[in-house]
């Protein structure tokens, strides 16, 4: 018989222990029992017994208590807890829950006692029958786990057999047994559920009872020896509500959990977990309700867009980079073009100059004046050399003269500039140069500076909260009209307005006042005593526009309507004035500051 | 290593397009005349067995029709459903005729006993309930489990009620007591099918971890079966020691019953207009004879199949 030292048994390692002490008075034993201690106090020999009787009952002594551990209230030795020893203890019972110190019974909350099966072998699994029911089946072994089929037994045994289904007697055997049960529940409920019959107790017989009490004398009982008793059931109402009320009992424990004949689960790989994922949209646990999730607020849900974006900084870098190379170069050709069209610039004033030179001499030595002595700078320079001179025989026709020829000059530059442009660029600035140069029409009086600020600005954009940026109104907006023509001050609302007087004036007049007034005015005034002209009379209010009268012809004009029957001085006069204004026109700049210069 | 029976492989015979949603239960009738189904559209149909047609349709449940069962004593099919209802249908008039009230919620699964007259159904609300048939009351309450009961089995002999949850055990009930005779906590996932061998005196579970096969009386594990890996609907088992296994994924496996090898693995087609997500096997019944194979699919569609009869064993061939 095999034992191992557990802690539900500690009596065995008490003895243990003694017989190790017992080793030096008593000759040593043949057969060492090493580990073939019984765990039953009877199998151990008497004189063992007796010794451990006599040895008291205690701690091991101080400084030889390693591996040893107190379980009962007598390992404590009428003594506290032994702080070297790490382990929870409860010397007599202290702080310990539930039952007693020493007291191991089999109820639950109590340690389970040590159980050894019919070959002795220590039971193990008491623990997962525990709390269950003798008849309930609970796989506890290994060999629980593998399946018949691959237990070498079973191969050799008839599976037939094994497998067969119960014969016929058992199953009515069965069936009976079951019947029975469960008639017997159902009768059981089925009396619950109908209804009790109305008892008849109410009508029951009286009872009577003779009653004699034990106290007997003249004081008790009103002297009397016995009493009759009548016993009648108390009415009841029928329709009285019930007194009490049910209570419902909470429910019990559950039975034990049966032992778990699985592995642990594993725990699911990441590419499991990915497998598993369910969308929120359609998750029945995200979205128990089951609405359709629309697909931009998926999108959305999803963080897609929570991600940002990360852009190495070395794309910025480079694009700086890039850009600076690019500057730099940029400016390097810009440079050089630059150098390039100031030596040809310069290349062409000299040459320009050249023939300036040239010219100039060839047409002081057409017009004689030249001498050849002078040199080219005195001849351009002439004027201010004469201006040096303080000469006051220079006058004013040389003066003009050598305006007339700079600015011929002036004319001739731009007219050899125009030609060495290419077309394009000289149609364009022939373009321009048409309709820019308006100093002639303003000579001629045509254009004219925008009078009225008013007319600045685009009527349409009045009333308009928005703007200009709200665009105008729709075609087919009605606001052409919408306005009076000549609204405002300006208008003849001011004018033509009819005071009130007048209007009492022109009507005849409404009221007696304005008739009275009327009929008592001088009329004649006027003819009498003449005060100057009717039109110029400064306090007279004027009720509408100055109304001429047709003149009178006078003699002179009558002389010269006569002389001028058909109009024809008036046809001379206008003929004259519209040549004279299709001349001005025609001639080339009639100021030459003015002539815009390109 | 014990070698394989040899069995006729499988093929689809027949394709029914009747039930306007899942098929989520058959049920056999003991003449093998015709069967019944019970579908996600709320409605009960029958069927002609040879013949695939229409014979009726019985409605009334108001959510899916989750089991329903021909009563081989009696004139009556029993169904339950989603709606929490368990009705008892008088096949003589085709009319309702008992309502056994009591469930919490949603019934999966339901069972007759073969010599009481009691019904079994387990559901959602994680119990078991034994119903006496004629007088309408919920003789036991079968609770221990911690999840829903995904289908339930009934037998003559003890343990009389087996019944998977999706807690993964199985439990075996002592049907006189009304308590719990042993947990099987083998799985490791949840048990959504159980079959019962019509012969031995064994059964099988079906999870996603693989199919067991357990012995009865104590419940002792008998063999796994690995191979098919999808989580499994529906498990079968014909008198000729063939399994069948259909996955929510539209795959049926064909188990030899003995040695636990997998001698045919198909993918049911789903019929045309359905999605290929659309594939998936919930039920599944062999006829009262065994030859022929009666699934209920999530493509609305009974599949009806049968061994091929030009296949030859290749044993017999080499004998």
């Amino acid at each position: 018989m095999k034992f191992k030292p557990t802690p539900l048994l500690p009596m065995a390692i008490c003895i243990v222990t003694t017989f190790g002490d017992s080793k030096c008075v008593l000759p040593k034993p043949k057969n060492v029992p090493v580990k073939e201690h019984s765990s039953r106090t009877e199998s151990v020999p008497s004189t063992l017994t007796a010794l451990s009787v006599t040895k008291p009952n205690g701690p091991p002594p101080y400084g030889r208590r390693k591996g040893w551990v107190p379980h009962t209230a007598e390992d404590f030795g009428d003594g506290g807890a032994f702080p070297e020893v790490h382990v929870t203890q409860y010397p007599i019972g202290l702080g310990r829950k539930g039952k007693a110190v020493a007291t191991r019974s089999t109820t639950t909350g109590a340690p389970l006692s040590l159980q050894v099966n019919a070959q002795g072998e220590v039971q193990y699994d008491a623990i997962a029958r525990q709390g269950h029911a003798a008849s309930q089946l609970v796989q506890t072994q290994f060999k629980d786990l593998v399946p018949l089929r691959d237990q070498a037994n079973f191969q050799s045994l008839d599976t037939d057999s094994l497998l067969e289904r119960p014969d016929s007697q058992t199953v009515r055997e069965t069936a009976e047994r079951t019947r029975a049960a469960l008639e017997k529940v159902t009768q059981s409920r089925i009396a619950a559920a109908q209804p009790k019959a109305v008892t008849n107790a109410t009508n029951k017989d009286p009872q009577y009872i003779r009653y004699t009490p034990n106290q007997q004398g003249g004081t008790y009982n009103s002297g009397s020896q016995q009493r009759i008793v009548r016993m009648v059931e108390m009415p009841v109402d029928p329709f009285e509500p019930q007194r009490f009320k049910h209570k419902k009992i909470p429910k019990g424990p559950p039975s034990p959990p049966a032992p778990i004949m699985h592995s642990p689960p594993r725990k699911p790989t990441a590419e499991e977990q990915e497998e598993w994922f369910v969308p929120p949209s359609i998750s029945n646990w995200k979205n128990a309700k089951g609405f359709t999730i629309p697909l931009d607020k998926r999108l959305a849900a999803d963080g897609r867009g929570l991600q940002e974006v990360q852009i190495n900084d070395n794309f910025a870098k480079f694009a700086d980079a890039l850009n600076a190379a690019d500057r730099h170069a940029r400016e390097g050709v810009r440079q050089r073009a630059l150098q390039q069209q100031r030596l040809a610039q310069k290349k062409k004033d000299e040459r320009d100059q050249h023939l300036r030179t040239l010219a100039q001499q060839a047409r002081e030595a057409r017009a004689g004046l030249v001498a050849a002595t002078e040199g080219d700078d005195a001849v351009l320079n002439g004027r201010s050399a004469r201006s040096e001179d303080g000469d006051t025989g220079e006058d004013e026709a040389y003066r003009k003269r050598e305006e007339m020829r700079q600015e011929r000059q002036r004319e001739r530059e731009r007219e050899a500039r125009l030609s060495h442009l290419s077309t394009s660029q000289r149609a364009k600035a022939m373009a321009r140069s048409e309709n820019r140069d308006i100093s002639e029409k303003v000579a001629l009086g045509l254009a004219k500076p925008t009078g009225s600020k008013e007319s600045m600005f685009d009527q349409r954009l009045f009333n308009m909260s928005e703007g200009l940026s709200s665009g105008f109104k729709g075609d087919d907006a009605y606001n052409l009209y919408d306005k009076p023509l000549f609204g405002g001050a300006s208008g003849s609302a001011g004018i033509y307005r009819p005071s009130r007087g007048t209007d009492s004036d022109a009507y005849g007049g409404g009221n007696a006042e304005a008739i009275t007034e009327m009929l008592q005015q001088d009329r004649f005034e006027h003819s009498s005593t003449f005060q100057g002209f009717k039109g110029a009379d400064a306090n007279r209010q004027s009720s509408g526009p100055v109304q001429f009268e047709k003149s009178q012809p006078t003699a002179y004009t009558a002389v010269k309507s006569t002389s001028d029957v058909f109009g024809l001085d008036q046809f001379m006069e206008q003929a004259k004035r519209l040549k004279r204004s299709s001349d001005a026109p025609a001639k080339p700049s009639g100021s030459p500051s003015k002539r815009p210069r390109d | 290593m014990m070698r394989p029976e040899w069995h006729a492989p499988w093929k689809l015979m027949r394709v029914i397009s009747g039930h306007l949603g899942w098929v989520r239960c058959i049920s056999v009738e003991p003449g093998n005349k015709w069967f019944a189904t019970g579908a996600g559209d709320r409605t009960i149909k029958i069927w002609d067995l040879a013949s695939g047609n229409l014979k009726l349709t019985l409605t009334g449940h108001i959510s899916p029709v989750r089991g329903v069962a021909v009563s081989p004593r009696h004139p009556y099919l029993f169904s339950c459903g989603e709606d929490k209802m368990v009705k008892c249908w008088d096949l003589e008039y085709n009319k309702v005729i008992r309502h056994y009230h009591g469930h919490l919620s949603g019934i999966y699964s339901l069972a007759l006993h073969p010599v009481l007259d009691v019904l079994v159904t387990a559901g959602r609300d994680a119990t078991a309930r034994v119903w006496d048939m004629r007088t309408k009351q919920c003789v036991h309450v079968l609770s221990g489990h911690t999840g829903t009961i995904a289908d339930v089995k009934v037998q003559e002999a003890d343990p009389q009620v087996i019944t998977g949850s999706m807690d993964s055990t199985i439990r075996l009930w002592d049907l006189a007591a009304g308590k719990t005779m042993a947990t099987l906590t083998h799985h490791k996932k949840s048990v959504r099918a159980l079959a019962l061998h019509p012969t031995q005196f064994a059964f099988a579970s079906g999870s996603a971890d693989g199919i067991k096969q357990w012995k009865c009386p104590e419940g002792q594990l008998l063999q796994t079966c690995t191979g098919h890996r999808t989580i499994i609907n529906t498990l079968s088992v014909n008198a000729d020691g063939v399994l069948v296994s259909g996955g929510d994924n539209g795959s049926l496996s064909f188990w030899d019953w003995k040695t636990g090898h997998n001698f045919q693995s198909i993918a049911s087609q789903v019929q045309p207009g359905s999605l290929e997500s659309e594939a998936g096997i919930f039920t599944s019944s062999f006829d009262q004879t065994g030859l022929r194979l009666i699934t209920g699919e999530a493509d609305k569609t009974i599949k009806i199949w049968k061994e091929d009869d030009e296949a030859v064993s290749p044993y017999v061939a080499t004998v």
